[in-house]
Order: structure tokens, then C-alpha cells, then sequence
């Protein structure tokens, strides 16, 4: 007999064990939504009764926990059909796979995080030394705590922010989770969960290595991207505005009958800088995921 | 008698994966506002308290799933006592599809319904 919503989310969890943690997140918000809000409704209309009482025949009428996994564990195994009906698998040409990077939406959203990672990657580290460091300073004081609970609090906003950017540029899904899993908690114990959860402190390292990250990620794909482009538009800057490609041999102009084969060389580049930003986006979009989501 | 029960379940359970997203997007389309899980089971259990076809809780992954094939979406709202509560609403796309899904079940009513009738 289960006594409270906790240990209910505590047993689904339990059953779903090994499965996929957007869809263990997903299950766990969806019946924490459902019984606390039925737990409500039920004490609004028998006052005088506990917790306890109703939630025996909420859990009824929901499902157990097994029978609760085992719907979300058959909806997934079914969930690839339903998601991508109408995509044939086709074989396609290499040159046609190698060159499709072009018109993926997906790629051009990884190389645009690239390029600002640069931006949110400074401001995230510039946070975190000027909060760390103030929260640090305060702690000697008696406003200590809340300073540096504050700053801690401010890290996961902002790691709500960038789970949101990282789900829309890179396609990541990147589950949100109430930060407080317990309603009413006073505010002792609000400290107190924030500080043991491991995902402030994960959130924190991951906004200073997004620094570094954030210069590399920019700098090649800002890089490859001006290479390409320089590298297609040579007949034109060549030719018409009489400006040699500096990259070789100085000042001296490409030969006239090279110059289409640069050309292509800067499409083959810069169809290889979407590639690689696809797969830098999927690589960091785990990592996010891995470093931001509860799981 | 348990295999007579378990058949019965299976039969039923079959039979609720494909009916329960039809009721759910019939529902989200006459809501003609957002709704919340809790609010969907409630609207359901209020029509039918005499039938209790499935689990409340399997109507959440239905919904997740419907999401997923682009037939509903939904958004996060803060509530002000309790987490926070997802509201589906169904899309353009779902209810092209939700007119289509009534068709095939209308011929399936009426195919199944032949033979039981003999």
C-alpha cells in the first residue's frame, strides 16, 4: 500500500529502470502532475481526510506503478512508427547524402550554436566567477547563505535557458523538471535540495567548461565557414574585383582554369563544416543533457 | 478462468491502444481550449463512471505519443499549488487526421458489427 506521492513516483521509477531517461522524466512528471492535483481535488471535497487516505483510490483509478511503466515502456516500442511515417528509407547517391548536409535544417542550427557559443559561453563563465566570487566573499558575513543559495539558484535558471537552446538548435530533448520536487517546502529545506542535488553542481562545471568549448566551437566553425564561402566566391573576387585569394602564396591570383575547382572545393568545405557541426551538435547535446537533466 | 481473464485484458488492452488516442483527440478538439492530463481523465470518468476501459495513467504516454506525430502540442504552465501542469491542444494536422481516423472507425464499427450481428 503506497502512503505517499513520493514513494509512488520512488516505485515507478523502479519499474523503469533502463529505459530512456526523457521517457523516465516524462512518466515521473506526468504522475506527479496527475496525483497531486487529484490529491487536491479529493481533499477539497472530503475535508477532514489526509493524504493517505485518498491517495489509495487515485492510485486505483491511475494504475500501479508496473501497470503505469508498462504503458509508457509499449507507447515507445510503438513510438518510431508513429513519429516517422511518411519517410522512406532510401538509398541514396554519396554525393547527394554528402552535399543534402546543405538543406538540414539541423546542421544550420548546430553550426549557429556553434558560432554562439562563444557569446553564451562567456556570459555563463563571467557569471560564474562574478557570483562565485561574491558569494564566496559573503560567506565570512551572515547574509552568506542566501547569497551564495541565490547564486546557485541563478545556475539553474540559466541551465534552464541553455537546455532550451540546446533543444532548439541541436534537437536534443532536454526534459524540464520542477526544481522542487516536494511542494511546500520551507525555505531551509529549499537550500538544502538544491545544494544536494547533483545537478547544481554539474550545471556549475558545465557553465565553465562551455568557455573554453565556446572558443573552439567558434573559431573552427567561424573559420571553416569564412574559408568555404572565400573558397566559392574566388572567380568572383578574382576576376571581378581583382582581389587575390591571400591564402597560399601571398598576393599571387589563382590560375583562370583553377579557379572553378576552388570554387567546388569551397562547396565540398563547406557541406564537410555542416557535417562536422552536426556531429559536434550531437556529441554536445549529450553532453548537455548528461550535465543539465535530473535524472 | 485466470487465461479466460488474461485473454480478456489482452483483448481489451489491444483494443484501447488504438481507441484511446481517438477519444483523446476527439476530446482536445471539442475542448476547443487546452487541457490538462488530469482534466482530460476527469472529463472521461465524469461521461463513463460505468466504464472504466483503462488506467488513467495510460492516457499520458498516449498523449506524449500524439504530441510526438505532431497531433497535439503543448505547454508548460506553473500551477499555484503543486508541480507544474502540461496543456495539450490539438494541432491542424491532428484534426485533418481525427477526420480520418473517424472514417476508418466508422467503417470499422459498421465491418465488425456485420458479423457480430450475423
Amino acid at each position: 500500500m503506497i502512503r505517499d506521492i513520493r514513494t509512488y513516483l520512488e516505485e515507478l521509477k523502479v519499474e523503469l529502470k533502463g529505459m530512456d531517461i526523457a521517457l523516465v522524466q516524462d512518466a515521473l512528471s506526468d504522475a506527479e502532475e496527475f496525483l497531486t492535483t487529484a490529491v487536491q481535488d479529493a481533499l477539497e471535497n472530503q475535508p477532514g481526510r489526509s493524504d493517505a487516505d485518498v491517495l489509495g483510490a487515485i492510485i486505483d483509478r491511475y494504475g500501479a506503478p508496473a501497470e503505469v511503466a508498462a504503458a509508457y515502456k509499449e507507447m515507445e516500442s510503438r513510438f518510431p512508427r508513429l513519429r516517422r511515417p511518411s519517410r522512406p528509407l532510401k538509398r541514396e547517391k554519396w554525393l547527394s547524402a554528402y552535399f543534402g548536409v546543405m538543406s538540414d535544417l539541423k546542421a544550420w542550427g548546430a553550426f549557429l550554436y556553434m558560432v554562439l557559443s562563444l557569446l553564451t559561453g562567456s556570459i555563463y563563465f563571467g557569471w560564474v566567477l562574478m557570483g562565485g566570487s561574491i558569494s564566496a566573499m559573503s560567506l565570512i558575513l551572515i547574509i552568506g547563505i542566501p547569497v551564495a543559495s541565490l547564486f546557485l539558484l541563478s545556475i539553474r535558471g540559466i541551465a534552464l535557458l541553455e537546455g532550451g537552446l540546446v533543444e532548439a538548435l541541436l534537437g536534443t530533448r532536454m526534459p524540464r523538471k520542477p526544481l522542487f520536487v516536494t511542494p511546500n517546502l520551507g525555505w531551509i529545506d529549499k537550500i538544502k535540495a538544491l545544494l544536494a542535488d547533483s545537478v547544481t553542481w554539474k550545471s556549475l562545471l558545465y557553465m565553465i567548461v562551455q568557455l573554453p568549448l565556446g572558443y573552439i566551437y567558434f573559431f573552427v566553425s567561424a573559420g571553416l565557414l569564412l574559408f568555404s564561402l572565400s573558397f566559392i566566391a574566388s572567380p568572383v573576387l578574382e576576376l571581378v574585383f581583382h582581389k587575390p585569394l591571400e591564402l597560399w602564396r601571398g598576393d599571387a591570383f589563382t590560375p583562370v582554369w583553377a579557379l572553378p575547382v576552388v570554387s567546388a572545393a569551397g562547396f565540398f568545405l563547406l557541406a564537410l563544416t555542416l557535417h562536422l557541426a552536426k556531429w559536434v551538435g550531437k556529441v554536445h547535446g549529450r553532453w548537455a543533457k548528461y550535465m543539465l537533466v535530473r535524472k | 478462468m485466470t487465461e479466460a481473464v488474461d485473454a480478456n485484458k489482452k483483448f481489451q488492452k489491444e483494443l484501447n491502444s488504438g481507441t484511446a488516442a481517438l477519444v483523446l483527440l476527439s476530446i482536445l478538439d471539442a475542448a476547443g481550449k487546452p487541457m490538462y492530463g488530469y482534466q482530460i481523465a476527469k472529463l472521461i470518468e465524469t461521461k463513463r463512471p460505468d466504464l472504466p476501459m483503462m488506467k488513467q495513467g495510460a492516457f499520458y504516454p498516449v498523449l506524449r505519443s500524439l504530441e510526438t506525430s505532431g497531433l497535439l502540442e503543448s505547454y508548460v504552465e506553473p500551477s499555484v499549488a503543486g508541480p507544474p501542469r502540461r496543456y495539450y491542444r490539438i494541432t491542424r494536422e491532428g484534426r485533418e487526421t481525427l477526420a480520418k481516423w473517424v472514417e476508418i472507425w466508422d467503417l470499422t464499427k459498421v465491418f465488425v458489427d456485420d458479423f457480430l450481428k450475423g
